[in-house]
């Protein structure tokens, strides 16, 4: 596997999921793109741990880290935007002002 | 893994377009269950990308989470808090969606621009001749257990601690 080409994926992945993290009006939209963000550091982590460190594998540790955060995360954000939509009925994201009144 | 040269390609060309589209579609599909499965599509094509980078904990570990237990989360999310409004304003492109799309299109642009102007592989030459030659007897998965119980012990600690109050805050906060 080419160096570049798995740079230019994750590359790929980073950016769109900025977009989606950006433009959309659905919270659960939201934390998807978010992980897709996660994914993208993910894949540059493990492709610089083969290729320069590939001894002592301190990149793969790193994303078993990162992992280990997206769960703890996926596991909070649901919670949350349940919470918000048992409160509003509503989970866009211009609408939830809870902290607003 | 040393895969030959024709396989190698096409996984690599069939995952690549399998991630491109996969995260198109989580963006731009208008309803969100469809962007879920699609996301799953997105998770195990990079699962088996970390295949071929010699990688197989991490694999094994994404394939896991990411697709058994946070894609699933996710659509049970999705399917809990289904109304009718997604539908109201596909079709809106407002300004910002614009503007967003241009800046991370120059993003993407200057990432790639800039990706193949650095001189890689000099890195590893410098990299690869600091480390000492010694033999491998351990295979990676052992060596990652190594490290997490030696210098990586606090942070492995540390999150495991963030996983418990994590969870409890979860469950505290879905019931009421």
């Amino acid at each position: 596997m080419l160096l570049e080409h798995e740079l230019v994926l994750s590359a790929y992945l980073f950016s769109i999921g900025i977009y989606g993290l950006i433009t959309s009006r659905n919270m659960v939209r939201a934390l998807m793109c978010l992980e897709l963000i996660l994914n993208a550091v993910n894949m540059n982590f493990v492709t610089f741990s083969d290729l320069f460190d590939s001894r002592q594998l301190k990149g793969d540790i790193f994303s078993i880290f990162v992992i280990a955060i997206a769960a703890a995360e996926a596991a909070i954000g649901p919670a949350i935007v349940s919470s918000i939509y048992r409160n509003k009925k509503s989970i866009r994201i211009n609408q939830s002002n809870l902290l607003n009144k | 893994m040393d895969l030959t040269g024709p396989i190698h390609d096409f996984l690599l060309v069939f995952l690549g377009l399998g991630l491109i589209v996969g995260g198109l579609g989580v963006v731009l599909l208008t309803n969100p269950i469809f962007s879920a499965f699609s996301l799953g599509l997105v998770l195990v094509c990079i699962s088996l990308f970390h295949i071929p980078s010699n990688s197989h904990f991490v694999a094994a570990a994404q394939l896991l989470i990411y697709v058994g237990a946070i894609n699933v989360l996710i659509i049970f999310a999705v399917m809990f808090m289904n109304d009718s409004e997604y539908y109201n304003d596909f079709s809106l492109w407002t300004v910002g969606d614009g503007v967003t799309s241009l800046v991370c299109t120059s993003i993407f642009v200057s990432l790639i621009t800039t990706i193949p102007d650095t001189s890689w592989y000099g890195v590893i030459w410098t990299t690869r001749s600091n480390q000492i030659l010694e033999q491998d007897l351990i295979n990676k998965g052992q060596q990652i257990g190594i490290h997490l119980s030696t210098d990586f012990f606090l942070p492995f600690e540390l999150i495991s601690i963030i996983l418990l109050v994590s969870l409890i805050g979860a469950i505290a906060m879905a019931r009421q």
